[in-house]
């Protein structure tokens, strides 16, 4: 499949108050970017469970963000203090088994940085497009078990 | 010089005899076979010895979830130490009922389970030896030389035999939880052997602030994967990620329940 | 169990969504979904017909899960959640999917490929919707108080609007005295009112009311709690002093640029802010009018419109300069009907009825108006003191020379310099521009995201006393509401903890940042893990103090701690549709 005809499958799971928003500033300011990504909200980013992402990476989707707000803005005090952790050594450990961690984005975009949300995903997108898809490893994992 | 064992025999016999304790949880050979037990009286210790390695943590807590009070001895390894610290700040087991018989191993026994700290805090029996360095692991050097392609086809390889016995999880003493995700549809699909990633990856995950390389899993698995070549390389990183190590302080709280200020994130 | 039957309304939202998204082919791909018994397309969802027809297709399908494929949650979920109930359905069986701000409007060059994403979407919102549950939510008092920060006009306003109606006000003002700016205005525009008879009744008013409670000089140093409850510490000269309060008002102003370093300030005696002439043309005992301390009487004054604003490092404008230019000339003019009063501006921000008109009133006393252009700004050249302006007139296509006495800078409001702090104790935000984000700019202009904080005056964006006294009334109007009701119902997206399921561990007792969750033994008679005769610690979670953040939810191993609305296996769900394997 040539890097032209991959569309990558990424999820983008956003928080309520900061990320969310701030996506929704990029749609009301009109900031074009690729078509693909979906983005699921959470009330915040520690709502987001590193198995989601190991999920996630392990079900054919190419790419996962995890957007927050920045740190010291979060709506609950420090819930993005523990993403940040949580996804610190999870990013490790996917690099440790074979995923690529660059396949896993985590930012910090406030309610008011629409620019910025543009910007990340386009190049995130763009990231995920040259790692190629995750469904070449899942599905050969898969047919060693038929051997 | 007494040998080790003869050392640990007298220990229980105090503790049994002038300390009035109970039992004491060790090791017990019988018809050629070894096994863990609870002596309780100084008649039957001379049938306690020390090998093979056994960890004793779990043991532990069945015993003293099997009685609403009172105290148990134990002779304990630096693993089997730290895995109760472990338990202890989960809840587990209650430290205060515990009274631990700290045995260091031999530099042999280091060696055997890769053990970068073969002693208890304290130690009543046995000499410290330094243990295994970090970098000494020849699997763990040859899989950070490796690219993200070869290590994944590495892992596909090993966790293609996993047949899903659920042993390395039965025997952690820090996989806590009766109800696992692992056996849970969403999470882990039912009948598929071998098992997809996420089993592998996410009790990783979820070990990963606990685990203190005791090294059971691996021994427990029945088709040799290399568990610990894994899970050393996420302790590696939990310390320079956090400064944290699982095991030597009951007081101290997972990195990844506190907040930046509790427990910074260092930049790799 | 009963029949899942899922309903699926599609906006056009006019245009917006429908002239990118194939509207009509994500309906028919909407009824071949799983559970999905009823698809329909509007033109706008949001209007009496859409709702309408939402209520309706409820009845008569018999639809038990509604999805609206729309614009964002954050601006219409309540409205659709309200038409759900009003047609018999619990307002939890709703989910919005967001086929707009993050769809037709971001997607517009390739409208196949929105069209799909649309449609992924949607079969997203299909999967959740299938396993929502029906939820109720729980009720919390709120106490009849509320804290204004900001001792300006918009502050007293809002404190004096509720303290009028019998709530209790603590007003908070950092300086030794109330009143903001305009203690330091000479008159208002357009009505020419002396600034100093407007606000000395308002302060007045403020202190002697019984139900405000001043706190002056003081600053608010912790604020914990939410809405119906903020528990607020607040240093003042004698110390601490904590208080409670049911609603919170932003009204803490701006600041005003200092324009050291362009066209001369700060360099030259004779270049001076709006702000400084304000104070020099108020009655004594400020210094005469139009005196510079030189005893010479200015024949020749130039403002400067623009100083520091719309420029790319502060790209917004500060909308009252203008007027007070217009204002200021004016006044000089009527002092000196022989002298020379010209305004250097970009655009001239004179909108409405008074304002245009008052722009005439300038013109017929006989101020110069003169247009420049941001990429040739003025030059104020001189020698020890500033002594003519020159400037490209782009209108006449030439340059001008115009000899000086004075020149008046108009700089921009700026975002006051602890709003950073304010806002991170209140966990509200800042737009890019360094002022308060409101939540919606149309919607709700007068309030923040965060339940129970509102905002009012120039502490949201640059406006004009009419503007921040009506903007007071607004916020206080809005903060009365739940105060008024004495109690607010919390979003039922709590946490809950299935106790078979959980061994005590306590690390969602340690994440809760609301410490809403705490161990407790486990049911009476129900054993859990073989323990015979123990009794074991199970999580509970107090759904008042939870906010719903769901830290405790991915903190927890065993995943016997799940969030209303947002459980492990309805995401799982969604992201199972569009794994493509």
């Amino acid at each position: 499949m040539s890097e032209q005809d991959f569309h990558p499958r990424i999820v983008a799971f956003c928080c309520n108050w900061c990320s969310y928003a701030g996506a929704d500033l990029a749609g009301v300011s009109r900031l074009q970017m690729p078509t693909d990504f979906q983005v699921i909200r959470v009330m915040c980013s520690a709502r987001v469970a590193p198995e989601w992402i190991i999920k996630t990476l392990s079900a054919g989707i190419d790419g996962v963000m995890v957007l927050g707000c920045h740190i010291g803005d979060c709506h609950y005090i420090a819930g993005n203090h523990r993403a940040a952790k949580r996804f610190a050594l999870l990013k490790e450990m996917l690099g440790f088994v074979g995923i690529h961690p660059d396949r896993l984005r985590v930012d910090w975009v406030s309610a008011s940085e629409g620019t910025k949300f543009q910007t990340i995903v386009t190049e995130f997108v763009e990231r995920v497009r040259e790692l190629g898809p995750t469904r070449e490893f899942v599905t050969a994992h898969r047919r060693l078990d038929t051997d | 010089m007494n040998t080790p064992e003869v050392e640990i025999r007298e220990r229980v016999r105090q503790l049994l005899d002038d300390d009035r304790l109970p039992g004491v949880l060790g090791l017990r050979a019988e018809h050629g076979h070894v096994g863990p037990h609870v002596f309780n009286s100084a008649d039957d210790l001379t049938a306690l010895v020390l090998e093979p390695r056994y960890g004793m943590a779990l043991v532990c807590q069945a015993i003293l979830d099997g009685s609403p009070k009172g105290r148990l001895g134990v002779v304990a390894r630096g693993c089997d130490e730290r895995a109760l610290i472990e338990m202890a700040k989960l809840g587990q087991v209650d430290l205060a009922r515990l009274v631990l018989i700290g045995l260091a191993c031999s530099e042999q026994q280091a060696r055997e389970c890769m053990c970068t700290r073969p002693y208890p805090r304290r130690i009543d029996v046995g000499e410290k030896v330094a243990g295994v360095a970090p970098g000494d692991d020849a699997r763990v050097q040859q899989l950070l030389a490796q690219d993200v392609q070869a290590r994944l086809a590495f892992w596909q390889s090993e966790f293609n035999r996993c047949i899903k016995c659920y042993g390395c999880r039965n025997v952690c003493p820090v996989c806590i939880c009766d109800a696992c995700v692992l056996e849970e549809m969403c999470w882990v699909e039912r009948g598929k052997i071998p098992p997809e990633l996420p089993f592998h990856l996410i009790r990783a995950y979820h070990i990963a602030d606990k685990c203190i390389l005791c090294g059971a899993c691996e021994s427990a698995c029945p088709v040799d994967i290399p568990l610990t070549t894994l899970y050393a390389l996420s302790q590696a990183r939990l310390k320079e990620l956090f400064d944290y190590e699982p095991g030597l302080d009951v007081t101290q709280k997972s990195p990844l329940t506190t907040t930046l200020e509790e427990t910074p994130l260092h930049e790799l | 169990m009963e029949q899942t039957r899922i309903g699926v309304f599609v906006c056009h939202c006019g245009s917006n969504i429908g002239g990118v998204v194939d509207v009509p082919a994500v309906v028919e791909y909407a009824r071949a979904l799983p559970n999905v018994v009823y698809a329909e397309r509007n033109l706008y969802s949001c209007s009496e017909a859409g709702l309408s027809s939402l209520k309706q297709g409820i009845r008569a399908q018999r639809l038990n899960r509604v999805i609206v494929a729309a614009c964002t949650p954050r601006t219409h979920e309540p409205l659709f959640k309200n038409a759900c109930e009003e047609a018999g359905l619990n307002r939890y069986l709703f989910e919005f999917v967001n086929i707009r701000e993050h769809c037709s409007w971001i997607h517009r060059k390739d409208k196949e490929q929105a069209t799909e994403k649309a449609k992924r979407l949607i079969r997203m919102g299909v999967a959740k919707a299938s396993l929502l549950e029906p939820q109720e939510e729980t009720e919390s008092n709120v106490i009849p108080a509320v804290l204004v920060i900001g001792g300006g006009i918009a502050g007293m306003t809002a404190a004096l609007n509720l303290a009028r109606q019998g709530f209790r006000a603590h007003l908070v003002e950092k300086q030794a005295r109330l009143g903001g700016w305009l203690p330091h205005i000479n008159r208002l525009c357009p009505t020419d009112e002396e600034a100093a008879r407007l606000i000395d009744s308002v302060i007045r008013e403020a202190q002697a009311h019984e139900r405000i409670i001043l706190h002056m000089p003081a600053t608010v140093q912790e604020v914990s709690g939410y809405i119906g409850n903020f528990h607020v510490t607040v240093a003042e000269k004698e110390g601490k002093c904590t208080f409670d309060v049911g609603t919170i008002i932003v009204a803490t102003g701006a600041e005003v640029l200092q324009p050291l370093g362009l066209y001369g300030y700060g360099r030259f005696p004779n270049v001076i802010t709006q702000l400084e002439l304000e104070e020099r043309l108020r009655p004594p005992p400020s210094p005469s009018p139009v005196n510079d301390g030189g005893g010479k009487r200015w024949e020749s004054t130039v403002f400067i419109n623009c100083v520091g604003a719309r420029i790319p490092e502060r790209p917004y404008c500060s909308r009252v300069c203008c007027m007070t230019s217009l204002k200021n000339a004016i006044r000089l003019k009527k002092q000196n009907p022989a002298a020379q009063v010209y305004v250097l501006h970009r655009d001239l921000m004179t909108y409405g009825v008074e304002f245009e008109r008052y722009y005439r009133r300038a013109m017929e006393a006989g101020v110069r108006f003169l247009r420049y252009d941001i990429e040739r700004p003025p030059q104020v050249v001189g020698n020890g003191r500033a002594e003519a302006v020159v400037v490209w007139d782009t209108l006449r296509g030439q340059e001008r020379r115009l000899p000086v006495d004075a020149v008046v800078l108009n700089a921009p409001l700026i975002p006051a310099s602890d709003n950073a702090t304010l806002s991170r104790l209140l966990k509200v935000p800042l737009a890019e521009s360094g002022f308060f984000l409101e939540a919606h700019v149309k919607l709700r202009p007068v309030e923040f995201a965060t339940d129970g904080v509102y905002v009012c005056g120039t502490a949201r964006w640059p406006a004009d006393v009419s503007e921040s006294i009506a903007q007071a009334y607004a916020a206080s109007a809005k903060a009365a509401i739940p105060m008024r009701a004495g109690a607010v119902t919390a979003e039922a997206i709590t946490a809950f903890s299935v106790p078979e399921r959980c061994m005590g561990c306590g690390t969602c007792v340690v994440t809760c940042p609301y410490q809403a969750i705490e161990l407790r033994i486990a049911n009476g008679g129900h054993v859990l893990s073989g323990t015979e005769g123990l009794q074991k610690q199970v999580a509970w979670v107090n759904v008042v103090q939870c906010k719903g953040c769901g830290s405790c939810v991915a903190a927890c191993p065993s995943k016997a701690m799940q969030q209303r609305g947002f459980t492990d296996q309805q995401v799982l769900e969604m992201i199972s549709v569009i794994s493509g394997l």
